[in-house]
């Protein structure tokens, strides 16, 4: 297979405010990837087991189920769960809150309000970390 | 009762008026300190509005929110902190100034959500409950139900069925020590060697089967051939020791020797016989009652006798210690030395098993002086110039009037290391002993830090000289970029702090790559050189100079590679 993967990498943007969701789809189609949108957290977690995603931006703050669960959801998952990346958005920053973010499993995060350029850069070298898809 | 109060740290006279829209309805005033703990314990709240700024206060009412689903609102100053406020998953919040009807609103919508996550909850558990009834996740066995529907059929037509409960004892420890990804990887191993020795062992028409208790215990089935007898006592004693030795075996090449060394299997067995007056399933659990009860008076019995051995090892002084070198990140040389304690008995290697022993039989001063006793007989050789020995002691230790009281070595080459996972009780006694050896020369480190949620500011109060990095934030650290920012400002906080940070447990190149680039200054792990007991021979003394040598190599060459690519 041509190694077009960089270009072709799955992502599911979850984020129940929809037009930040949106902003964030365009700016990673924009860089050739392609991106899935998932509004709540039962939603993502159905269309993790689906496309099986490279990475999932997953913000914390949902309705329903919290980003913190979906995560750690994801990360139990027996065939996909060690190969996915997951990134958190959050407004926490505190020692704390970091290591709660590694017991659920999060790989890293990007602090809101979101700033584009560094969202980009966390999303490559995330992906940068991960084999071509199977 | 029906809730009418609304629980705040606001005197905004609009509370009042939002709570008198409900019969008998009044908002009660506390303290932003003291407003968690009243949610508990005040009746009738039928919701919290907070208005610290003070993320820990907010974290604090909304944890004790959810323990007593009642809803907490966050009055918030500006748009930025409304952020902070679903972050940390307030149910609901409004931006000040706000008018009664707004307020309304919210707390209204604050108690739809909570009753309605309440109704997700209970869906989520009954789904999770019935996929988890059939198979465990992590090892992906079958459960206890299911093995008992597979195997039915078979236990009717045979007659006899062997049940096995093995009882794994410190799997806990193992994820206090090395996280719960390790734990999981462990419990994987064990279930892939158990199907691994069914597999393997040649048992004829026997049919087996392996199922997961969702704690960390196994259970297996045993049905035996179809024309014998019955199972002796004999053969499952037999079994039960194959099992034993594969599964030890298996655990020490996939995870090493440390964790191999620090648990136990207890098997427990029981026989049931099929009997058509007797529910099937009851049988079984009954069985499965009874195997288990017999291993875990085995394991009772089994550590009457390590406290025996232990007590042994006390008369003969039959301990031995490991040298664990730490090395500079910048010039790979040695820089000082961790003594790690090990029983000479198979029973007691582990020092984490010896220890418990101790604990349980009231042996600990005994057992820890013995300890530090041989570490610092050993170190005269050991040490070379400038070197330093690292001690570890536990805060009980603090309280021997012997304890410091060395006679071959000099205080100011010593470490003392304490671990950030036991509790300190009396804070200001501790300072002060503390305080008393640091003037007699002793320095002191902050072991596992990072693994507990006591957070940067309990390790500044120790004033440490070094921070010992916990094993978690260690492993895989160069995939995972929130260890990475943890790491560095942990460097960061020790430099502030005029402490030097220690990355221990380092198995990799990656792992030593990363934590060099993240400006660590001190590393230790088994990638750079495992640890070495007291060397007699000089051909072994050149061995472990070799060694070194080669860990300087690896040492220096770190992140050039990388950078050369």
């Amino acid at each position: 297979m041509a190694s077009t993967y960089s270009s072709s990498a799955s992502i599911l943007v979850v984020d129940d405010d929809r037009d930040s969701a949106v902003i964030v789809r365009d700016l990673l189609e924009a860089h050739g990837y392609a991106v899935y949108v998932a509004h709540d957290g039962d939603d993502a977690l159905t269309m993790f087991d689906e496309i099986r995603p490279a990475l999932v931006l997953l913000d914390v703050m949902m309705p329903g189920r919290s980003g913190w669960e979906v995560c750690h959801a994801m990360k139990q998952h027996p065939t996909h769960g060690r190969s996915v990346r997951v990134v958190m958005l959050t407004a926490l920053s505190a020692w704390n809150d970091k290591q709660a973010a590694i017991q659920t499993g999060a790989d890293d995060y990007v602090t809101k309000p979101v700033d584009l350029p560094g969202l980009l850069a966390c999303v490559k070298r995330n992906l940068a970390l991960v084999g071509p898809p199977v | 009762m029906t809730p009418s109060i609304i629980l705040t740290d606001s005197r905004d006279p609009d509370l009042a008026s939002v709570a008198a829209r409900v019969p008998g309805g009044r908002a009660e005033v506390r303290p932003s300190a003291e407003l968690a703990a009243a949610v508990g314990e005040l009746h009738g709240v039928m919701a919290v509005v907070v208005t610290s700024p003070d993320p820990e206060v907010v974290r604090a009412v909304v944890e004790r929110g959810r323990l007593y689903r009642v809803p907490v609102i966050v009055a918030c100053e500006s748009e930025p902190a409304s952020r902070l406020a679903a972050d940390l998953h307030a149910d609901e919040w409004y931006v000040l100034p706000a008018s009664v009807d707004e307020i309304d609103r919210r707390l209204r919508t604050a108690r739809f959500r909570v009753r309605a996550a309440e109704v997700a909850e209970a869906n989520r558990l009954e789904r999770v409950g019935f996929e988890s009834l059939l198979f465990d996740t992590t090892t992906r066995l079958p459960t206890l139900p299911v093995m008992i529907e597979r195997t039915r059929a078979l236990f009717k037509e045979r007659g006899e069925l062997v049940i096995f409960y093995l009882d794994f004892i410190r799997f806990a420890k193992i994820e206090e020590i090395y996280g719960w990804e390790k734990l999981d990887d462990v419990l994987g191993t064990t279930a892939e060697a158990v199907r691994d020795f069914i597999a393997r062992e040649d048992l004829g028409d026997t049919r087996m089967m392996l199922g997961f208790t969702h704690d960390d215990d196994f259970i297996f089935f045993y049905i035996p051939e179809r024309d014998r007898r019955g199972t002796t006592e004999h053969e499952i004693t037999e079994l039960v020791r194959r099992l034993r030795r594969f599964v030890g075996m298996r655990l020490e090449e996939e995870h090493g020797e440390d964790v191999a060394a620090l648990f136990d299997i207890f098997v427990g067995s029981a026989h049931v016989y099929h009997d058509h007056k007797v529910r099937l399933e009851r049988l079984i659990y009954r069985g499965v009652r009874e195997a288990a009860h017999t291993a875990r008076s085995i394991e009772q019995r089994q550590r009457a006798r390590k406290v025996t051995d232990l007590r042994r090892l006390l008369h003969d002084r039959s301990l031995y210690v490991e040298y664990h070198p730490i090395f500079s990140a910048e010039s790979g040389r040695i820089f000082g030395y961790e003594a790690l304690a090990r029983g000479v008995a198979r029973t007691l290697r582990s020092p984490e098993v010896m220890f418990e022993v101790a604990a349980d039989a009231d042996l600990l001063w005994e057992l820890s002086r013995l300890c530090r006793a041989r570490a610092v007989e050993g170190a005269a050789e050991k040490l070379g110039e400038g070197q330093l020995l690292f001690l570890n002691a536990d805060p009980h230790d603090f309280t021997d009037p012997t304890f410091g009281n060395f006679e071959s070595i000099d205080p100011h080459r010593v470490v003392i290391e304490i671990t950030e996972r036991t509790a300190i009780t009396d804070y200001p006694a501790f300072r002060g002993r503390l305080n008393a050896l640091r003037e007699r020369g002793f320095r002191f480190a902050v072991d596992d830090a990072g693994s507990g949620y006591a957070g940067l500011g309990s390790i500044a109060n120790l004033e440490p000289d070094f921070i010992k990095l916990d094993i978690s934030l260690i492993k895989s650290i160069e995939t995972n970029f929130i260890k990475q920012n943890l790491v560095e400002t942990m460097v960061g906080f020790a430099r502030e702090q005029g402490a030097m940070v220690i990355a221990e447990g380092i198995e990799s190149a990656a792992e030593l790559d990363t934590v060099k680039r993240l400006g660590v200054p001190l590393v230790q792990g088994f990638f750079l050189q495992p640890p070495a007991g007291q060397r007699g021979s000089e051909q072994a003394k050149n061995g472990d100079r070799a060694a070194a040598r080669a860990a300087a190599r690896r040492i220096r060459q770190a992140g050039t590679l990388r950078r050369r690519k």
